[in-house]
């Protein structure tokens, strides 16, 4: 884990001063509404409908298993004993009281926690694959470089007051679990001939209203220069960027009413008018910063795999879990667990206090006092020997947090939507509530397969609705909330926008809709077809025929 | 009008705002003319541009003062809101690209709590907006004693030098 030198705490001490000054300006009077609003949304603080909420950085997902026990304190102490992890990697806080984040954030820096960031039109926090340093096909630690990243774009002088939010993604391996492409800037770690190490970049993806598959403009950056062409990527972007309309104000807009090219040229140019040695990375500094992301040895286990295979033929409920919520593991004998936050009929994402104790704990026991948070909205264990799998499932059966479901229909992402957000057009958590329940007989969903289903509550997309393999996106109409069914999106590894495939729906219509989609899919799929593969096969037709044609 | 320099003590003010119809003055005169751009600048030799300061907005083209940059006195980057960042980065291309040393000015609706930004951005002086104290934005020069990316000036110490420093200590 990357542990704060006394230079990046003094920075972080120095932050939490100066909000505790711009909080009390504020509860003096010195400071009006319109005044405070740009700096607290610098500090990730945002008025929802019923309160402050707090959206706190987890950077690159990664949390040390003391940082977990401190959230679950920051739960207990200033929310309502629960938090909410985002498709961002984050944590966020609903219930806050203006008067109390000051003392909120300074318990968080105790443990290099922050919250810096996380909202504004900056370089929000870098998200990475939350198996970074675990995965066996990994070529190299997306977290390395995400930290150097992070340090880079902190305060970022020139880049603080963007034309909007500016979102980067890291990953080391050829399955995708970043999404890097649905990003501003999506980064792959790569190797050319000569065996150099260096990156795939990819400009200008995202969601929201526009949703955009990133273009390659970059096929081999040596990591060297990755903060230089960064640095050329973001002064192309803050002076061209438009600002006259925040809808069409992301960096995807830019690039594609460039073209792809001519904005790869602008950015080679400005690249070339930097002092190569100025932002160059520095060979040492990213020795310190991977030495503290090196695992212990773990001696590898050839005949843990076996054993396992002997427990799991006698107990078809855990094996469902091992099959559903367990990955490969580089070392053998060790495995990754996805702790899922989707329990039948839940709210996706949310922990309680008492959970996240629980997980600390857990992470000490079996996974080195390590813990990840997912896009998908679920915890990682990414360090457990296979031969602990059988007691970990036990104690996670115990605290509620054994849901088989992870990547399958009921493992739903969902942004907060109504029941929290002021920009949001529908409820969200309901209706991924109501579908989680439809399906909730596990043997089905093992049965269906792998199945990516997000909602979300307004066109800004925080729920991923345009990359989920069925799609969900709420909407107001003339006073009543309406959803739209979109399919064929993908977010892992392949990345693609689904597309809408008729009219909407009302509550109850949405979630029989889902039904009515998953039966086609069974009724059609060939012998060992994936719910995408069928979809990518047939098209929407048979779906469309059985969703608008019955009546 | 209240200007402060990058440690936040008010400045002098030399610089007048040029107005074409009623000023009877050339702009070669002993007095220190700001100009908005509008070719003004075009025809005056070397040691007359180090009496002029040019005011560029974000509609501007920087460019256009591309080759007399480095012999004017003055350039004023004016922000139209707070937070359109772009003279940010005009800042960074006038320093770098185009050799300015003079004063660059920040000028419009600045936040005391961007100050810091400014400097770090090669902005040598700031308009104190109405609304904001000379004194809140000292406070916010001095808010960091460190900083992550190098930059154009600051004052502040980069963490990469101190690592690096840190590094040859305990080498010796």
């Amino acid at each position: 884990m990357y542990v704060f030198d006394s230079l990046d705490k003094s920075l972080l001490n120095q932050r939490v001063a100066e909000f505790r000054d711009q909080v009390r300006r504020r509860l003096d009077g010195e400071l009006t509404e319109d005044q405070f609003k740009p700096l607290r949304l610098m500090n990730g603080l945002y008025l929802q409908l019923h309160a402050y909420m707090l959206r706190v950085a987890i950077p690159y997902g990664a949390l040390s298993s003391d940082q977990m026990r401190k959230l679950a304190y920051i739960a207990e102490k200033y929310d309502r004993g629960y938090g909410h992890f985002t498709t961002r990697q984050n944590i966020q806080y609903n219930w806050i009281e203006l008067s109390t984040a000051p003392d909120l954030l300074y318990d968080l820096s105790e443990i290099d926690l922050h919250a810096i960031q996380t909202s504004g039109n900056c370089i929000r926090n870098v998200t990475a694959d939350p198996y970074a340093g675990a995965a066996a096909d990994e070529l190299d630690d997306p977290r390395v470089w995400s930290e150097i990243v992070r340090q880079w774009s902190t305060f970022h002088p020139e880049f603080s007051f963007l034309p909007r939010k500016f979102k980067i993604a890291v990953t080391g391996s050829d399955a995708d679990r970043a999404a890097i492409k649905f990003h501003d800037i999506g980064l792959k770690i790569i190797r050319n001939d000569a065996g150099e190490l260096g990156f795939e970049v990819y400009v200008g993806g995202g969601q929201g209203r526009t949703p955009i598959v990133a273009p390659l403009i970059k096929s081999f950056l040596p990591t060297k220069d990755l903060l230089r062409y960064l640095d050329a990527v973001l002064r192309v972007y803050n002076r061209h960027g438009r600002r006259d309309n925040i809808y069409k104000a992301r960096i995807k807009i830019l690039v594609q009413s460039m073209g792809a090219e001519t904005f790869a040229s602008q950015v080679d140019a400005e690249f070339d008018l930097l002092d190569p040695s100025l932002l160059a990375v520095d060979d040492g500094e990213v020795d310190r910063i991977r030495d503290m992301f090196a695992l212990p040895y773990l001696r590898p286990d050839e005949i843990a795999g076996s054993r396992l295979e002997e427990a799991l033929s006698e107990s078809p409920q855990m094996r469902l879990w091992s099959e559903s919520n367990t990955h490969n593991h580089k070392t053998p004998g060790y495995a990754i667990v996805t702790i899922s936050l989707k329990p039948i009929g839940g709210v996706p994402g949310d922990a309680t206090a008492e959970q996240m104790y629980a997980i600390a704990d857990l992470a000490d026991r079996f996974s080195l006092g390590e813990v990840r948070v997912t896009y998908t909205q679920n915890l990682v264990l990414p360090h457990v020997r296979q031969a602990d799998l059988f007691v970990l499932w036990r104690e996670l059966e115990r605290l509620g947090l054994a849901t088989p479901n992870v990547g399958l229909a009921t493992d739903i992402i969902a942004c907060p939507g109504l029941d929290y957000c002021s920009l949001a057009n529908a409820r969200s958590i309901p209706i991924s509530q109501r579908i989680s329940e439809r399906f909730a007989d596990l043997e089905s969903q093992h049965d269906i397969g792998p199945l990516d289903i997000r909602v979300s509550g307004c066109i800004n997309a925080c729920g991923h609705h345009h990359a989920g393999h069925i799609g969900i996106l709420g909407v107001d109409k003339k006073g009543e909330e309406r959803y739209q069914l979109t399919l064929g999106g993908q977010g892992n590894g392949e990345s693609a926008v689904g597309k809408i495939v008729g009219p909407g729906f009302d509550e109850d219509g949405i979630v029989d809709a889902v039904e009515t989609v998953i039966s086609t899919y069974l009724s059609v799929r060939s012998a060992g077809e994936l719910f995408s593969q069928t979809l990518e096969r047939t098209g929407h037709a048979p779906f469309k025929e059985q969703l608008y044609d019955r009546g | 009008m209240t200007v402060v320099n990058i440690q936040g003590e008010v400045l002098d003010q030399i610089w007048r705002d040029f107005d074409a119809a009623s000023d009877s003055n050339s702009l070669d005169s002993s007095i220190a003319n700001l100009v908005d751009l509008s070719g003004h600048i075009e025809k005056l030799d070397e040691q007359s541009l180090s009496r002029v300061g040019v005011r560029l907005t974000v509609d501007d083209d920087a460019k256009e003062i591309a080759d007399h940059a480095k012999h004017l006195g003055l350039i004023d980057l004016v922000f139209p809101q707070f937070k359109d960042g772009r003279p940010f980065s005009t800042a960074v291309t006038i320093r770098r690209d185009y050799g300015f040393t003079g004063d660059l000015r920040a000028s419009g609706d600045i936040l005391p709590d961007q100050a810091l930004f400014l400097v770090r951005c090669g902005f040598s002086s700031i308009v104190v907006p109405p609304q904001f104290s000379v004194e809140q934005f000292k406070v916010s020069l001095g808010a960091y004693s460190v900083a992550y990316q190098p930059a154009a000036d600051g004052g502040v110490n980069l963490v990469q030098d101190l690592r690096a420093a840190a590094v040859e200590v305990a080498a010796e």
